[in-house]
């Protein structure tokens, strides 16, 4: 057999397994969605994956894609960026609550006002109020009427407490309408019970050491987000009271994470979003509850309503069904599997939502109801469309950060912040 | 056998490789006009040429390519690749008429050419297979099956022992051969198990002429490029010659690597770095107004007693803010409003009066400022140390050896696994605190004093986290540089310190005028190669603090880079690279200023 024989038999045999195939091709019309949330850990994945499957089966003429995103720290921003530049980001994806504005206003992210408006079954009212005031908040004047997305979820502070500390100090429980006084002495008799016993422990973010500022009265932002809102007094005492925490050597480090010595039983109180509760759980192995947080000089009860929202491409090729996806994702069934996990409050405020929420995680006998009326009266996470929200951040956690750890009083913060961030709001 | 029948196969072959040979330069310039063709068709396309019709409409049409707006990269970009694509067009037409001619230099472009062309037809049917996009699938599909994977060692084991056989023995042939056959049936494995050859996906491939293309493309280039390769003797080509082609041959796939991900990334950064570009959407030149932004400064007096103030109130100071219009195009409307203004990058209290220093980019000076004082304690924590620890390792005592090894781990672990353990050592009930209470404890108890337990926050103190990256940053240099200085010794001849020794000089007079003299090139490399180091570091504060964003003290410059680009999205890619391309410039300014130290001092 000569070379070129076998030359032409290959090609003909390449041929040949091109041709099978090609016979028994057909044409596939089903539309694929690929949507992305960022998960906290595999149970959240496992969820998710089934909410994925169980639309996926619900739903002909669509195949549904989960991919669960990194975790915060693993940078799911920056993969989604790279993608959203490299035309290979999801139809559907999660965004952060304070991430809906440099979206929108980069148009990444579809106008789905449209699509709401001819979806009978779409009703804007059975979602939080602030959550939604902002996602139909419009960045250009001659598109006033958007819609950028819809909340995925909804969660709030609460005030995990470590029972056996209270009793051990003889302390009363925590009650709903409890004040900063009755706090105060609380984590330092609490603290009083050994030197590796700290009286309160949050993280070090713009959350926690805000609801010191809002609980005292003061904002981060004027009210109507054009300015910073910080330069008054209510601000320095808001901080004073924390920084004395901090000082007195009351409270866990500032800028440690508290949440590993609080499973561990050497913190009395640590605040912390819903999504705290399933590790406690878990993990701690002590009698625990979870309180509001206390009311503050304001004299009002405040707390934060975080929030993220499930928002479409503005490259994908299919809005329509995009659109779909996520009213699917967000209605009371799928979140309600969702709150069951423990870390999520749904972002329906219809009845039915929260009955569903309050019937979660029944075994471990926690006040789911705190969450709630955490929620009710918090202040929406801002997504700022009004200035540089990421450099803010940034200067204003610095500032407290310095006063909290000594470096800088509560007046020197309050009387310059407002210089210091002035130049990234925009005209 | 009959030597006759024998003989005629041979014959056959013969006659067969000569009538190859003859077809081998008129097919070779027969796809060098294909290239011609789709290359000058693409660069109509790209180029935008097609558009004005006539003879540029019918070459752009061949291709037919939409190329849009071309990635989101810009009409420079889209421009620059249209005429870069000439180069090929040109080649093909030299190259044709001197292979017609039976010129060397035509086979060579020739031989470019076709090697390129079979190159990109290899990629473009990976990427129409689908490999370079499912790749983490492919991964999971051959992890499937792993003990596939022992096919390669066992291959190469096989090709070890057969080479210890004689050149002509047979069984060598045959070790060889089944070694080859091994290593072939791992790739087929490695094929099959990673879902490549399903049937969807063949379906998927056999409907699309672009695979049916690449396919005849891949046989084309393929065949004829390796014929006219073998063509070098009647071509007349020299061993020097054929030396040459093979050594650029190894040489290609850096070549290619080094020009696509390494060479393009940095011309494009350097454009986009003129630009606005921002995730999404198409870069604006804007000249320099990136670095204009990024470095702008302005200082002013704030006088309590004077009643006019003119210059306190432009930045952002009292509720006030000057206005910068710097682009006029109204597509980046926002970016503009975004950078309004000056920030308060430093105050100072001047007797009666306050100098405030504004700055358009607080955070760019802010980790430049990092980065150079991280660079300032880098420098005598990773060398000076290092020093004292190559001259303890190039001593004759036992187990030096051991230690050597145990000093340069730290440079080769990842930094990723290091900076957590760190992380750790580093918390306020961490190992580090606990030895700074004992060390007091211990003083106190010895000398009757009352110092307070430090309980240092090492990632939390704005004061401290620097010196924090600083330290976990020289215990993973030190080692390194330990090495070098080791090796720097061991190059100092001996009879320098008999002669010493001789003369009556002490070891200390021996470190200072011989071993540091002798040192001043070794200690050169080390200094440039640590400051190199200490103005990229990136991977230390980024892993040292996991939550975002990082302390602003920790924020050095190429972490401010990575924030800007990936999370900074109004600012976008087009700042980051002029952020990058400063930095650059302050590197290479500081190497260069080191040369010109080093160049003016030479030890004699």
């Amino acid at each position: 057999m000569t070379k070129r024989s076998i030359l032409i038999m290959m090609i003909v045999a390449m041929l040949a397994m091109f041709a099978v195939p090609m016979t028994i091709a057909q044409d596939d019309e089903d539309v694929t969605l690929r949507w992305r949330t960022r998960p906290d850990n595999q149970a959240e994945i496992d969820v998710y994956t089934a909410a994925s499957e169980q639309i996926d089966a619900e739903w002909d003429g669509v195949t549904l894609v989960y991919e669960p995103g990194g975790t915060e720290t693993e940078d799911y921003q920056v993969v989604l960026v790279t993608e959203l530049e490299a035309g290979t980001a999801p139809d559907v994806f999660w965004i952060p609550g304070a991430d809906i504005a440099t979206f929108a206003e980069t148009g990444l992210i579809l106008n789905l006002n449209d699509l709401a408006m001819a979806d009978e079954d779409f009703d804007a009212s059975d979602f939080y109020e602030g959550p939604m005031g902002f996602l139909t908040t419009p960045v250009d004047e001659d598109v006033p009427d958007v819609l950028w997305g819809l909340p995925r979820d909804v969660s709030a502070f609460g005030l995990y407490y470590n029972k056996d500390l209270f009793d051990e100090a003889g302390l009363d429980h925590p009650e709903a309408d409890w004040t900063w006084d009755e706090f105060a002495t609380a984590a330092e008799e609490i603290a009083d019970l050994g030197a590796e016993i700290y009286g309160f422990g949050m993280s070090a973010w713009w959350g926690p050491f805000g609801y010191f500022i809002n609980a005292a009265g003061s904002s981060f932002f004027t009210e109507d987000f054009s300015a910073c809102g910080l330069n008054n007094d209510a601000t320095v005492e808001g901080l004073s009271f924390a920084a004395d925490l901090y000082q007195s050597g009351i409270a866990f480090p500032y800028a440690s994470d508290p949440e590993g010595p609080f499973i561990a039983g050497q913190i009395g109180m640590f605040m912390n979003g819903r999504w705290a509760t399933p590790n406690v759980i878990a993990n701690a192995g002590f009698n625990w509850d979870v309180a509001t947080l206390p009311i503050g000089p304001s004299g009002e009860a405040t707390n934060w309503l975080f929030w993220g929202a499930y928002v479409v491409n503005a490259n994908t090729a299919h809005p329509e069904e995009a659109w779909e996806l996520v009213t699917r994702l967000t209605d009371e069934v799928i979140q309600g599997q969702i709150a069951d996990l423990g870390a999520n409050i749904p972002s329906r405020q219809t009845d039915e939502a929260i009955e569903l929420f309050l019937a979660t995680l029944p075994d471990a006998g926690i006040n789911n109801q705190a969450f709630v009326d955490g929620a009710a009266v918090g202040v929406t996470e801002a997504p700022l469309f009004t200035g540089n929200w990421p450099l803010i951040r940034d200067t204003y956690s610095d500032g407290v950060a310095a006063v909290l750890n000594g470096e800088l009083s509560a007046e020197d913060f309050a009387s310059t912040i407002c210089d210091d961030v002035a130049g990234q709001f925009f005209d | 056998m009959d030597a006759t029948l024998d003989y005629a196969p041979r014959t056959a072959d013969k006659n067969w490789r000569n009538q190859f040979e003859n077809l081998i330069i008129p097919l070779s310039i027969l796809i060098n006009q294909v290239v011609l063709v789709v290359t000058l068709s693409l660069s109509i396309n790209i180029l935008d040429l097609d558009e004005r019709g006539g003879l540029f409409a019918l070459i752009g049409g061949i291709t037919g390519v939409d190329v849009g707006n071309f990635g989101n990269l810009g009409a420079a970009v889209q421009n620059f690749t249209g005429l870069l694509l000439l180069t090929p067009v040109l080649m093909s037409i030299y190259g044709s008429v001197r292979l017609y001619f039976r010129k060397q230099d035509g086979r060579y472009f020739s031989l470019l050419l076709h090697f390129a062309s079979f190159a990109v037809c290899v990629v473009v049917l990976l990427q129409l297979w689908g490999v370079f996009l499912s790749f983490e699938s492919v991964v999971d599909g051959i992890m499937e099956m792993p003990w596939v994977l022992l096919g390669i060692p066992l291959a190469y084991v096989l090709f070890w022992i057969a080479g210890k056989f004689s050149p002509v023995s047979q069984l060598r042939a045959v070790l060889e051969y089944v070694a080859l056959g091994m290593a072939g049936l791992t790739f087929i494995g490695f094929v099959i198990f990673s879902d490549l050859l399903s049937s969807t996906t063949l379906i998927r491939l056999s409907q699309n002429f672009g695979v049916w293309l690449a396919i005849a493309g891949l046989l084309a280039f393929g065949i004829i490029g390796f014929g006219l390769l073998r063509m070098g003797d009647a071509f007349g080509e020299t061993p020097d010659q054929r030396v040459a082609w093979q050594g650029w041959l190894m040489l290609s796939p850096n070549i290619i690597g080094f020009t696509l991900f390494f060479a393009g990334p940095l011309l494009l950064s350097f454009y986009l770095s003129f630009t606005v570009s921002r995730v999404g959407q198409t870069p604006v030149f804007t000249g320099l107004d990136n670095y204009r932004n990024i470095t702008a400064l302005e200082f002013a007096w704030y006088d309590p007693q004077a009643a006019a103030q003119p210059n306190k109130l432009a930045f952002a100071y009292g509720g006030l803010q000057e206005q910068f219009v710097w682009v006029a195009d109204e597509s980046v409307r926002r970016y503009r409003v975004n950078t309004v203004g000056y920030n308060v990058l430093a105050r100072w209290d001047i007797l009666d009066r306050t100098l405030y220093i504004g700055a358009r980019d607080r955070q760019f000076w802010r980790s430049m400022g990092n980065t150079i004082t991280f660079c300032l304690m880098l420098v005598p924590l990773a060398t000076i140390p290092a020093v004292g620890m190559s001259i303890l390792l190039n001593s004759k005592m036992p187990g030096m050896k051991f230690f050597r090894a145990v000093y340069f781990l730290p440079s080769v672990a990842a930094v990723v696994g290091t900076a957590t353990i760190w992380r750790w050592l580093y918390q306020p009930q961490g190992f580090y605190n606990y030895f700074l209470a004992e060390i007091t404890g211990f003083f106190n108890s010895v000398l009757g004093t009352n110092y307070a337990d430090p309980q240092i926050l090492w990632l939390n103190d704005p004061g401290v986290v620097l010196f924090s990256i600083v330290l976990l940053a020289a215990w993973q240099v030190v080692g390194f540089n330990t090495v070098l200085f080791l090796a720097g010794l061991q190059g100092i001849p001996r009879p320098l310190y008999e002669a010493a020794t001789v003369d009556g000089a002490g070891r200390w007079k021996q470190f200072w005028y011989i071993t540091l003299p002798m040192l001043r090139p070794t200690t050169f490399f080390v200094l440039t190669t640590t400051i190199i180091t200490g103005l990229q570091v990136f991977n230390e504060p980024y892993t040292l603090f996991p939550a975002r964003p990082i302390p602003e003290n920790a924020v050095t410059s190429v972490y401010y880079i990575w924030i800007t680009g990936f999370t900074r999205l109004e600012l976008g890619f087009g700042y980051a690279s002029a952020v990058a391309w400063l930095l650059f410039a302050l590197i290479f300014l500081v190497t260069l200023g080191q040369f010109r130290v080093q160049g003016s001092g030479q030890y004699d």
